[in-house]
């Protein structure tokens, strides 16, 4: 095995490491830029294999780090060379994140057998609220979220498009699919064809608040998020603590428990503090060019902000002017004595075309059932 | 433009026979790296416009049911049986070959196949893409399997409006332009509008690079740049003047609230006043 081969599948396997995704193939690849010719200086060799080995701009900044210190240091000791392995990151210690890695394990022997929980927790109210945890939910009800998760979805993307859709039914008659049809018939149309607008497809983007004050409600909130992204193809997830992170991918996964798995590996700031205005603007910052005019935003938090409410507004601001909908989900809004009243929330409400609780599956009929208004 | 990362991807592009997938925000060329290589290759470009909703129907054939209705008419008036009437309106002459298939069957030298825009496209088309550029080899019922003589040299551009697939990723080399510096914009300005004054030209790429530092909710790309200084050159401008910017500022900033908002900078005399 030559030493250009071997360098180029150290360095693979180090980026890897570093979370990046570098298939075989990729590896391959690089071996063949790197022989094809002509890359003959330094900043050549760079360029090639940022080329073949990123797959997307967040990733440069990784590659860049690790190409400058993988070839400022010597080639590894021939004792550590070897195949190359996907080398997966430590499982995170259970400790670290409690919640969540006891959210995995299915609940049913502690459900009592009288269904959904009818009372409306209030944010006071935390040591009732503890016997009803909503991490006693067994399959049943995670059904039922995702049944209306779907409806909600449905009723956010509801809206017809400008495009055709054919059909047996519909409001004009679809001459192309009419004469196609008429073939068999020795030309003659028997069968009419029609078509009808085709439904809209929404973006959704949810921003979902993990902070230590959500620490009641998020579990419920990610099962929401996920039944979500279950169930429409254009949903983008994130949460949020002090920092943003998009779990969209680490959502997508057959099981449940496999994504709660995912998060618990990958999402280090669970239940600490809340910076929606910081977080909003690294959202705004980075991926604002998942918001358009057709998107809706749900952001699901209960508002208790530590930072500047300036920001938050303006941030929020932002997000109005971009979004189709601006949709405030607040878990606190349960509680018949609750106001509005942080100064992150008064910043962040003038912004916002629905506010709505969300604290158990009450809430979220009523959401949909406003969605429909 | 001899920037050299466009370079090194093109060259691996066109050596790896892989697809490149460039990304970049809106109006910084990505389009025109498609049209470069075209020319480059003295070969033909076929732009495939992605858009919500486009289906593989428009993608890659239809039938011309129009002219398939018409000849059917016509054999009728003639009084022609129908039983050989199948299989010729179902031959290549009433086949509309879209880009994809246009691609394919391409005579001769390779051609460049352009698909712009691929994150307006839905996820599904975006599936039936990596099938399709995976083998270069459609299957149209009625007439048989085609496959490309000569794969045609693959450039996707994206927006960003939507995360592409990973299985799309890691299909293609990757190439991500940013905004060009103060240098590369001034030297793109003086190709591209001849006519400005060197004076106008460096005060118009020193304003549109301070303007994309600025929080602006929509940022002037290079071709809002050529626009402008294009617009420039037909009022006859020598200097930016705060008047004839205000006049202009609508080739530039195309979101109604940055206007605002660089209007009163105008008034406040910060703008155009001060260096890049």
């Amino acid at each position: 095995m030559s030493d250009l081969v071997q360098r180029a599948v150290e360095l693979c396997r180090e980026l890897r490491n570093r979370g990046m995704t570098v298939t075989t193939a990729h590896a391959m690849d690089a071996v063949r830029a790197l022989r094809s010719g002509s890359i003959d200086s330094r900043q050549r060799t760079y360029l090639a294999l940022r080329c073949v080995l990123v797959g997307r701009p967040e990733e440069e900044e990784i590659f860049e780090e690790v190409f400058t210190a993988f070839f400022a240091k010597p080639p590894e000791e021939s004792g550590h060379r070897g195949p190359v392995r996907v080398r997966r990151l430590p499982r995170q210690q259970a400790e670290s994140t409690p919640a969540l890695s006891s959210w995995g394990s299915s609940a049913e022997e502690e459900r009592d057998g009288e269904g959904e929980p009818e009372e409306v927790p209030a944010a006071s109210d935390r040591a009732a609220l503890a016997k009803k945890d909503f991490s006693t939910f067994g399959a049943e009800e995670l059904a039922e979220i995702q049944r209306l998760a779907r409806r909600i979805a449905r009723r956010l993307a509801a809206r017809p498009s400008r495009r055709w859709k054919s059909g047996r039914r519909g409001p004009r008659v679809d001459l192309r699919r009419t004469i196609r049809r008429s073939l068999s018939n020795a030309a003659e149309p028997l069968e009419l064809r029609f078509r009808r607008r085709k439904p809209r497809k929404t973006r959704i983007v949810a921003i979902c608040d993990v902070s230590g004050s959500m620490d009641l409600y998020s579990r419920f909130l990610l099962q929401f998020l996920y039944a979500l992204q279950g169930t429409v193809a254009r949903v983008e997830s994130f949460v949020f603590s002090t920092e943003l992170r998009r779990v969209t991918e680490l959502l997508r996964q057959p099981e449940y428990a496999e994504a709660l798995q995912g998060l618990s590996e990958e999402v280090h700031d669970w239940s600490g503090g809340t910076r929606i205005g910081e977080c909003l603007a690294a959202f705004n910052r980075d991926w604002l060019h998942l918001v358009d005019r057709r998107t809706v935003l749900v952001i699901l938090s209960d508002g208790w902000d530590t930072g500047d409410p300036a920001l938050l507004g303006a941030e929020m601001e932002v997000l109005r002017r971009r979004s189709r909908r601006l949709i405030w989900l607040n878990p606190l809004l349960g509680s018949p004595d609750y106001e509005p009243l942080t100064q992150g929330m008064q910043a962040a409400l003038p912004h916002v075309s629905v506010f709505a609780p969300a604290h158990n599956l009450v809430a979220l009929r009523a959401l949909e059932r406003h969605l429909l208004a | 433009m001899a920037d050299p990362a466009i370079a090194t991807s093109l060259h691996l592009a066109l050596e790896l026979r892989k697809p490149l997938l460039v990304e970049g925000h809106a109006g910084v060329g990505k389009t025109e790296i498609a049209k470069v290589l075209a020319r480059l290759l003295g070969t033909d470009l076929i732009r495939l416009q992605c858009y919500e909703g486009l289906d593989a129907s428009t993608a890659l054939y239809e039938w011309n049911y129009a002219r398939q209705l018409l000849h059917i008419r016509l054999q009728e008036r003639d009084g022609h049986a129908g039983g050989d009437a199948e299989a010729k309106i179902f031959s290549e002459p009433f086949l509309l070959k879209r880009p994809l298939l246009q691609a394919i069957v391409h005579e001769g030298q390779a051609p460049v196949l352009l698909v712009d825009e691929i994150d307006r496209s839905d996820e599904e088309f975006e599936a039936f893409l990596l099938e399709v550029l995976s083998d270069f080899q459609v299957t149209v019922p009625e007439i048989g399997t085609i496959s490309a003589r000569e794969r045609p040299h693959v450039i996707l551009t994206s927006n960003r409006s939507r995360e592409l697939s990973d299985a799309l990723r890691r299909r293609c080399l990757y190439l991500w332009i940013d905004y060009p510096s103060f240098e590369k914009e001034l030297s793109i300005v003086r190709r591209k509008v001849p006519g400005a004054s060197e004076d106008l030209t460096t005060q118009i790429v020193g304003l549109v690079q301070r303007l994309r530092r600025a929080k602006l909710a929509k940022v002037p790309g290079v071709s809002e740049t050529l626009d402008w200084a294009s617009a420039l050159v037909v009022l006859h401008a020598s200097q930016l003047s705060p008047e004839v910017v205000t006049e202009t500022l609508g080739c530039l900033v195309k979101d109604e609230a940055d206007l605002r908002k660089l209007r009163v900078e105008i008034e406040a005399g910060r703008l155009p006043a001060g260096g890049p």
